[in-house]
This record gives structure tokens, C-alpha cells and sequence, in this order.
């Protein structure tokens, strides 16, 4: 059926993934395809080198202190240091093969370049693993939002079975308790012996200096009219009009990410699932639990079984939300392939086609999402435009993306229709008629 | 016609359903996943959980087993106020009629049959009415047709009598009589203008125009009305389809009908009268006398809120979000009770579904209101 | 944007008639020759054919038809009636004809300043300056109206016009502006918002901020609002 067809195309693209990544030379010695953690840690004081951790540039200051910022977790050298220590640190996990850096490897875009993250024991997820590059600027965290800020993130993936597969957070602070330089900091830090929610804000805190809004596309904004190329121009222009792009990933000063933090059904392998039985069996195993229970079950659920495509669903039980995942950011997106929530699309020019065909039909889209009627060049121009979003510490990475992307887009185009495009097929159409026959 | 026994008091009857719910559901398909959850929401609300509408709360299922408990009465699904243009003019509202008829395939189990409120076609237009007819052809259930202004002034109504009958009928279905109306005559304000046909259908698509009459049942089928409920005896439930709200809301956008008054008056006898109406383009409620009334949604456009006239009724649906061309808009199923009272569930798309309850309407708006409006039209 | 021409015409139409009509009676009453008068004339049987500037429209009036003021206005509304019988688009006036279909509030009155003000640039205010105010103000929003209902003039690629969800310009909330605009993630003014409207629910294409048309929207938008307090920011 097709649940299986979309797994075995999961794994089969798992597979080619990590023979791309591997041929490419960024695979690294470290376990799960990850780049070695002290390579990690080199590349990335590379990357900070001018920056000031505690003030990012790019960024209003209010809304940098008032809004993004912790309350009770106020950022210090301290805390930064300490979590980075924790973030590069396999130990974490059940069979110390898994730290928060493999699947959100320094030198793969804060991400693994997979359609799925993978785990101890080489157990494959649901979902791709979102890049920590600027994740501090969301409103909250994960496809689903099921966390509220970077600190409850960063104490669920230790938890779940499929990514560091530990029970309990008290298992994970005994994994580096006897540490006396881990004793040291978490002293300096935050006053106190290790324990778990400070793990989870020490990390936040670290997280907090990972910001990358330094792109072509700022300078341009700036004032510099040649730091983008004129396609980019019209791209931007097409971002904002035509595209209807701006509508859920606006950006300019106020939205610097380019997501507007909310959650959408976008048709994204809408035609493999079976909403309505999924949303039963959701509701089913759910009714029961609340708060942390809660959490925890959405989380294992989230990331082990089919019911992870109801996305927001299981977090607020809103009939309006089946199917929906948070908008993501658009910063750095032309080297963080491949896209979506579950990485099916290898392309930016596969994420054009999407949303030129109006997504895949189903009966809880997002209304907003409909035919676009883009023609090749204004495809074209688009992705020239998105390209330009990559901060330029990444150029280089940015420039072979575009080049193995091209090359990839020219050869395939999976997500292509121009039918509906065009709108010479309506979405519906088919589901109502069996094939179209409307004319 | 048979009569209805009558046992127990309204609150009564409604509370064991709200029971039966809870308990007696096996398979939860697409409908009945929702009603358990409205149904589980309102075991919520008794529970005194604010808000009981917003969300679907937890179901605590019991095992499977016995089949669904007797569904009370019987459901039929709307459609209605597609304002079609020529699929190459508009395809967004034709993908719009599309989604309404694959919602209304996909219910499980199907609807006894499905009302179409009015308002196929925007400008009247020959090929609009077919496109119209060729869509509604791939609706699973019989379709009932009923004509709105959009369908009638550019030719009035030649073509909508050639593809779907008179406009002006009834029909009895399990214990209900049906009556579809056409009330949306206007007086005569083309001719003394020397209008064309179109000038005249493009005046009366104008909702704001203030050049055309108001809307009307009209004498003819006022007597009509009389001589058709003549042998109905009084508490035979009436289910009224009108496109016009059968009341006055709003004179100046013709959320109105002229000789409401005298229409109300020949079905005040009957003890239980619902109206469910057309071209107002919003969740709407309405209780006048003893006379229920339910706004039907479009698939096209929402309308907002009329400035004065709102009735007291009515909970508003969230303003729309212009970005999403299908907020504010859906499809809907209405739930007819053994004894003729009525539950409408408005299928908001992209939001949740808000049901508007008989016990709302007979309590005055005391119990089971509709969830709270959070951003009401300007 | 379309104002017929024959409209434009009327006003200088009027004009003409007057002054051929005055210049008729002049020209029967004078005794003498005045051979340099400009009137077209031809004598028929006591009567006389008095030519409009179009050279088309005649009108017959006796030949010694007294030639006081009364019966030369007579005259020219006489070949004015004539000429808008044969060119009825031209004769209504396009504000009544809108105003009649969706009736547009009057801005404010202005006329107790008549009488007022001193030296060259708020010099006195007469009674024509009020008018003329008035007049102009109305008409550009009565033009907004008409951009307003009209699918075609607001480019739209699928016949939707901004009526369809904001009858009368209901819902439209200017008094709102400058505001956060959710679906456009930054703060915008009325116009902006309306070109948003224009992109995606009209499907046509935005127009430049000092567009005509958009000017007249934004008139008709507020006239239709006239007397909200004003509360930028709200949501």
C-alpha cells in the first residue's frame, strides 16, 4: 500500500543521502555520518570568530532582550561555555554514539543533510532534524511546536528512543555527574550541581549564539543595490507578489527568519496519509495525558510512528491543525537540502513545484496554498532570490549547493505539474471526478 | 403524517444524547469523530471546562462492540453560494465548489441527501449554471436545488428551470416536510431604467446596489405557502430552504425579505419551523417566535457582519483572514432530530467546526452557546 | 481612466448655447447690421434656425423672439436638451449615477467658514471656494467607489472586486492604520494593505502608491468611514 512505498522511498533516499554526503567529503569520523566533534568545534569558533555571542548583529536589541531572551536563563559567557561543552558531548546519549552536534553537525548547516534523523542503534526518525541556526528567533520549537522554548527542546531528544534513547533525564545527568570539569562549570554557571533543566538551559544559552543573518540579501536591504543580482531582485519581487511566499515566510526588518511562527497544512505527502484514521488513533493514545505525560507521549509519537504526519495536531487536538507543521525559516535554506518536514524534497526548485501545483490535495490544506501559474523563469528567479539568504561565512557551501542543485533539477523534477500549475487541472478535480475531466 | 410522540423535556432528550455519544461509538469515521469530540467537548463543558468548542478534547472510548447507538433523526449536508464564473474567468471559486463536493463525498456515513442554498452562478451566465450542474452531477447523495438572485436575473430563471426544475417546491422526508422557496423576487426596477438583462443581473450581483428592490417571497407564492401547508397538521416538523433569510437583518445589502413578516405568520402555527437560508454568507442564528433560522456558508467569499440588525442569537465566526481565500468559508451538515428540531454544524474550513444546537436556540442562548468570537467583524 | 469625451463636452456645450443664444436675440434686435456676428442664422418663414457649436443640433425660434436674458437661457437649454436627447451617456453625471448605486457619505461641510480669513492665501472664503471644495473632495471619492465595484478596473484576472467581501467598503477598518499587518509580517499603511488585496484576493496587479486609482480608493475607503476615532495599531 502506499505507506510502504513511502517508506521504502524513505529509506531508499536515507541511503542515497548518506552516500551523497559521504562521497561529498563532509562525512566525518564520527558516528551516524556526523563530522568529528573537535573538527565540529573548530569550524565553529571559525564561524564566531567576530561575533559577539551575548549581542548578536542584525537583530533590534529590544526585541533581542525582550522577546528572544530567557527570563531565567540570562546568557553569560558561563552558560555559553557550558553549553557548548554539552551540545559537542556523545555521553548524552544512551550509547554515547549520540550528541546534540550529529544530527546537528557544524559543518552540515547546524543539521545532517538527511530526510530523516538518525539515532543510536542507527534507528531512523520521522522527521528531518531542524538547523539550530537562528532556531533561537522562533516562537517556539520543533515541526510541532510541542516545545516552548529552546530549553524544553533540549531535553526531549535525550529522551526519545529513536535519537539518544535515554529514559530518564536523571540517566543523563549520571552520564557526566562525575565529570569534575562538568561539576566546575555547571558551578560557575548557574550556581549549582549538574542536573537536568540546567543541562536544557545551558544548551539554550549556546543555541542563543548561533545567529547567521549576515546574508547578500541584508546587505542589499542595507543599502548595497549590487550585493544581489537582478534575477535575485525580481525573485524577491515575485517573493512578496505573485509567489504568495510573503504571506507565511514574510521577511524584512520586523520577521528577519522569514516564517511568520505559525503552522500550516501545505500538502506535503498529503496523499499517503490517512488523516482521519491517524487523528483517531492520536486522540486515542492521548486522551489521558497531560502536561509532561503529555509531551513526552507526542514526543515518541512524533517521532516513531505514522501519526507524526498529524504534526501540530497532536499538540492542540484542533481539527484545523491535522496535517499542519510549523513555517520554517528561509535563512541559510539554499545549503540546508533537503526540505520539508520529512525531507522529501531534494531541491528548492522541488519546493517551487510544490507550491506552484497548490500542494498536494487533501481535505485539511491550508486554504492559502493554491495554483501559482509560475512559469521556468520565474521559478528561476525565485530560487535565485533564495539563494541569496545564505549568511556569507557559507558562500562557498552556498555556491555548491547552487551548482549540485542545478544539476539536480535539471536531470528531475518529481513535484513538477504543470497542469495544475497552469490551473488547466484544479486541486479537487481529481479526488471529485476520479481524473479530470472538468473541461 | 404520522404524529410525533412527545416524551421527554428538551433538556432531558439532549443530555441522554450527549450520553449516548460518549458511550455508544465504535468506528470514529471523518463524522463521527467529530460529533464525539463536539460531544465529549460538551461532556467537558458541563464539567465546567471554559471554552469547550475551541478544541477537540481527549475521547475516552469504551472498547468497540455495539454498533453506533440509533443516530437520533437524520443528517443532510448544504452547499451553497458558489457564485461560479467560467472556470477559465475564476478557477479559484470553482476549486472552492470543488472542495465543498469532495467534503461532502467524504462523509461517512453519507448524508440523506445534500441542499444546494442558491447562488450557482455569479452573473446567471448559461455556461456558469452548467458548470454548476456538471460539478454538483458527482455529489454521492441526491441534491435538492434551491435558486438564488445571482441564478435568476439575467434571464429570470429560464435557464435554471431547464437544468433543475421549479423553483418553488416541497417534498416530505422521513417525518419532515421540506419546503424550498424562491424568495428573492425583486419589483420591477430594469424596465423604467431601460436596463439590458445583464445591466439588470449586474445591478442585482451588486449586494451593496442600491438600485435594485428589496427581496420578496411575493403574493403568488405567499398563497402558495398557505394552500401547501394547508393539510400538514401543526406539529409536523417544516424545514424551510430560502435563499433570502425569511427575516430583517439588513436593508441596505438585501440581508432581508420584504414580506418577512407575513411569510413568519403562515408558518407560526407549526410548532416546529426551521429556516435554513442562503446569501447572507455567514454562520448566522436567528429565533423569531417559534421560528428557527440558520445562515448557510458560501464556498465563494464571506461576507462580514451587517453594522446594525445583527440578531442577538448569533455568535459570530472569526473575521476571515483575506490571505486564505477559504477562511470564512466551508460547507455544512445539519441534523434534523426525531422531533423535527434542528443542530447546524457549520464545516469551517481550515478551522474548527462550530455547532450551533437546537437546546442554543430554545434555551435563548443560555446553553450549549457556540464558542466565543475572538475577532468580530469591524 | 475613463471619463467619456462627450461628457468632458458638456460643459463647453453649455457655454456655447448661451452665448449663441444670447447672440441670436442680439443680433434680431439690432437694428443695424452687425455684419461681424459670429451667429449661424437662416431666416425661414418668420423663423430662424439657431445652430449649436456642434454645428449639428438646431433648434427653430420665431424671428422676432424678444431678446431679453430669460429668453436666451431659454434657448440654449432648449439645443441643450436637444443635444443630450441624442447623446444620453454624456448627459448624466457620473457622480449622481454612482451615488445612485452606492451611495457615498458627503465630506464635511465647510461653509461656516465662508466669509472668513484674511490676506492672499487663506483670503476671504466664499461660498463658490466651499463648493468647489466639496465638489472635488466628493468626486474623487465617489471615483474610489467606482474602482471599488469594478473587477476589470482593479485588474483583476478573475472578476473579483473588493465589494465582494467589503460591501460599502465594510470591514475595511481604516481607522486601524499605520498597523502590524499579520499577513504582510511588517507594519503597513491602508495602501498597502489594499494593494495586498489587490495582489491576492483580486488577483490583479498592485498599483504604484500615487496611482489615481489608488488615491481614489483610499478617498472612497475613508469617506465610507467618516466619523470613526482613530486607533492605529488595533488588531
Amino acid at each position: 500500500m502506499t505507506k510502504s512505498n513511502a517508506r521504502i522511498r524513505l529509506t531508499v533516499a536515507t541511503g542515497v543521502a548518506t552516500l551523497v554526503a559521504s562521497l561529498a567529503g563532509a562525512a566525518g569520523s564520527a558516528p551516524h555520518g556526523a563530522l568529528d566533534m573537535q573538527a565540529q568545534q573548530q569550524r565553529l569558533d571559525g564561524l564566531l570568530a567576530n561575533s559577539d555571542p551575548l549581542h548578536p548583529a542584525n537583530i533590534d536589541p529590544k526585541i533581542w532582550l525582550e522577546v528572544v531572551s530567557a527570563k531565567d536563563n540570562a546568557l553569560t559567557p558561563e552558560r555559553v561555555a557550558l553549553g557548548r561543552k554539552l551540545f559537542f558531548d556523545p555521553r548524552l546519549s544512551a550509547d554515547g554514539t549520540v550528541a546534540c552536534a550529529t544530527c546537528h553537525d557544524v559543518s552540515r548547516s547546524f543539521s545532517d543533510r538527511r530526510n530523516v534523523a538518525e539515532g543510536i542503534r542507527d534507528q531512523l526518525g520521522r522527521r528531518r532534524s531542524p538547523t539550530v541556526m537562528n532556531a533561537a528567533l522562533f516562537q517556539v520549537q520543533f515541526w510541532d511546536g510541542r516545545a516552548a522554548s529552546l530549553e524544553e527542546q533540549a531535553k526531549l531528544p535525550e529522551l526519545n528512543p529513536v535519537e539518544m534513547g535515554q529514559p530518564n533525564g536523571d540517566a543523563v545527568v549520571k552520564a557526566i555527574a562525575a565529570d569534575a570539569q562538568y561539576i566546575a562549570m555547571f558551578h560557575s554557571a548557574y550556581g549549582r550541581a549538574p542536573n537536568y533543566p540546567d543541562v536544557g538551559r545551558a544548551i539554550a544559552s549556546f543555541e542563543r549564539t548561533l545567529i547567521f543573518l549576515d546574508s547578500p540579501f541584508d546587505r542589499w536591504q542595507a543599502g548595497d543595490a549590487q550585493a544581489v543580482s537582478e534575477q535575485a531582485k525580481r525573485g524577491f519581487d515575485l517573493f512578496n507578489t505573485k509567489g504568495r511566499c510573503a504571506s507565511c515566510h514574510m521577511i524584512n526588518g520586523a520577521n528577519p527568519l522569514g516564517t511568520d511562527n505559525r503552522f500550516h497544512n501545505v500538502g506535503v505527502s498529503a496523499r499517503h496519509q490517512n488523516f482521519e484514521a491517524l487523528a483517531t488513533q492520536a486522540l486515542g493514545i492521548l486522551r489521558d495525558k497531560q502536561g509532561a505525560a503529555g509531551t513526552d507521549a507526542i514526543d515518541k509519537l512524533a517521532l516513531t510512528t505514522d501519526m507524526s504526519e498529524l504534526g501540530r495536531f497532536m499538540v492542540t487536538k484542533n481539527r484545523a491543525d491535522i496535517g499542519a507543521f510549523k513555517t520554517q525559516q528561509l535563512r541559510n535554506v539554499a545549503i540546508r537540502a533537503p526540505y520539508m518536514h520529512d525531507g522529501t524534497m531534494q531541491t528548492l526548485w522541488d519546493v517551487m513545484d510544490h507550491y506552484n501545483r497548490g500542494g498536494e490535495t487533501n481535505a485539511y490544506l491550508d486554504g492559502g496554498i493554491e495554483p501559482l501559474a509560475l512559469s521556468e523563469a520565474e521559478i528561476d528567479d525565485l530560487v535565485a532570490f533564495l539563494f541569496t539568504l545564505t549568511d556569507r561565512r557559507f558562500a562557498q557551501e552556498n555556491e555548491a549547493a547552487y551548482t549540485a542543485q542545478k544539476a539536480r533539477a535539471a536531470k528531475e523534477r518529481p513535484f513538477r505539474d504543470e497542469a495544475l500549475a497552469q490551473r488547466q487541472v484544479l486541486p479537487f478535480e481529481q479526488r471529485v471526478f476520479g481524473k479530470p475531466t472538468l473541461h | 403524517m404520522k404524529k410525533i410522540p412527545h416524551i421527554k423535556s428538551v433538556e432531558t432528550r439532549y443530555l441522554e444524547q450527549r450520553e449516548t455519544l460518549l458511550h455508544g461509538l465504535a468506528r470514529l469515521d471523518r463524522r463521527g469523530f467529530m460529533k464525539v469530540s463536539i460531544g465529549a467537548a460538551a461532556a467537558a463543558a458541563s464539567a465546567g471546562v471554559v471554552n469547550p468548542f475551541q478544541s477537540f478534547q481527549p475521547v475516552h472510548i469504551l472498547g468497540i462492540g455495539d454498533a453506533d447507538a440509533a443516530q437520533p433523526g437524520f443528517t443532510f449536508a448544504y452547499i451553497s453560494d458558489s457564485h461560479l464564473y467560467a472556470r477559465k474567468v475564476n478557477d479559484r471559486f470553482v476549486r472552492q465548489l470543488l472542495r465543498a463536493v469532495d467534503d461532502v463525498n467524504a462523509l461517512n456515513p453519507q448524508p440523506d441527501f445534500v441542499l444546494y442554498g442558491g447562488d450557482l452562478a455569479q452573473l446567471g451566465a448559461p455556461e456558469e449554471l452548467e458548470l454548476g450542474a456538471q460539478i454538483l452531477k458527482s455529489l454521492k447523495a441526491p441534491v435538492h436545488m434551491m435558486v438564488g438572485e445571482h441564478d435568476w436575473f439575467l434571464d429570470m430563471g429560464e435557464k435554471w428551470r431547464s437544468l433543475f426544475g421549479k423553483e418553488t417546491y416541497s417534498f416530505n422526508h422521513k417525518n419532515v416536510h421540506f419546503i424550498v422557496l424562491m424568495s428573492v423576487h425583486e419589483k420591477d426596477f430594469w424596465t423604467a431604467r431601460g436596463m439590458s438583462p445583464a445591466d439588470r443581473m449586474h445591478t442585482v450581483a451588486g449586494l451593496d446596489n442600491a438600485v435594485q428592490s428589496r427581496f420578496e417571497v411575493g403574493a403568488a407564492q405567499r398563497e402558495w405557502l398557505k394552500k401547501d401547508l394547508e393539510q400538514l397538521p401543526k406539529s409536523t416538523p417544516v424545514v424551510v430552504f430560502s435563499h433570502s433569510p425569511l427575516y430583517k437583518y439588513y436593508r441596505p445589502w438585501n440581508f432581508w425579505t420584504e414580506d418577512a413578516d407575513e411569510v413568519q405568520a403562515i408558518l407560526a402555527p407549526y410548532e416546529r419551523v426551521t429556516v435554513l437560508h442562503g446569501h447572507t454568507h455567514q454562520l448566522l442564528t436567528n429565533r423569531i417566535g417559534n421560528i428557527d433560522f440558520h445562515g448557510m456558508l458560501s464556498t465563494a467569499w464571506p461576507w462580514p457582519y451587517a453594522p446594525q440588525g445583527l440578531p442577538a442569537l448569533t455568535v459570530q465566526m472569526n473575521r476571515p483572514n483575506p490571505f486564505d481565500p477559504n477562511d470564512g468559508l466551508g460547507d455544512g451538515t445539519i441534523n434534523v432530530h426525531p422531533d423535527g428540531l434542528v443542530d447546524a454544524l457549520y464545516q469551517l474550513w481550515n478551522r474548527n467546526p462550530i455547532d450551533v444546537r437546537a437546546t442554543y436556540l430554545a434555551s435563548g442562548g443560555k446553553t450549549d452557546r457556540p464558542p466565543a468570537t475572538v475577532a468580530a467583524s469591524y | 481612466m475613463g471619463r467619456t469625451t462627450l461628457r468632458s463636452l458638456v460643459p463647453s456645450l453649455r457655454a456655447c448655447a448661451i452665448v449663441v443664444g444670447a447672440l441670436i436675440l442680439s443680433a434680431a434686435t439690432g437694428a443695424g447690421a452687425d455684419n461681424a456676428n459670429p451667429a449661424p442664422v437662416n431666416s425661414l418663414h418668420g423663423t430662424k434656425e439657431v445652430r449649436l457649436c456642434d454645428n449639428q443640433t438646431t433648434v427653430r425660434i420665431a424671428q422676432n423672439t424678444p431678446a431679453t436674458r430669460e429668453n436666451g437661457q431659454h434657448i440654449a437649454q432648449a439645443l441643450m436638451t436637444k443635444w443630450e436627447a441624442k447623446n444620453p451617456q454624456a448627459a448624466k453625471d457620473w457622480v449622481a449615477e454612482e451615488n445612485e448605486m452606492h451611495e457615498v457619505p458627503p465630506p464635511a461641510d465647510n461653509h461656516k467658514l465662508v466669509g472668513t480669513g484674511q490676506n492672499s492665501t487663506y483670503g476671504r472664503v466664499t461660498a463658490k471656494d466651499v463648493e468647489i471644495w466639496n465638489r472635488e473632495t466628493y468626486k474623487l471619492a465617489v471615483q474610489g467607489s467606482q474602482v471599488f465595484h469594478s473587477g476589470a478596473q482593479l485588474g483583476s484576472e478573475i472578476a473579483v472586486s473588493c465589494d465582494m467581501c467589503h460591501p460599502r467598503a465594510a470591514n475595511t477598518h481604516p481607522e486601524t492604520y499605520p498597523k502590524f499587518q499579520e499577513q504582510l509580517g511588517k507594519v503597513a499603511l491602508l495602501r498597502d494593505m489594499i494593494n495586498w488585496c489587490i495582489e491576492h484576493p483580486v488577483r490583479g496587479k498592485r498599483l504604484a502608491d500615487d496611482d489615481p486609482k489608488m488615491k481614489a480608493l483610499e478617498a472612497y475607503i475613508l469617506a465610507q468611514r467618516k466619523g470613526v476615532a482613530l486607533d492605529y495599531g488595533r488588531h
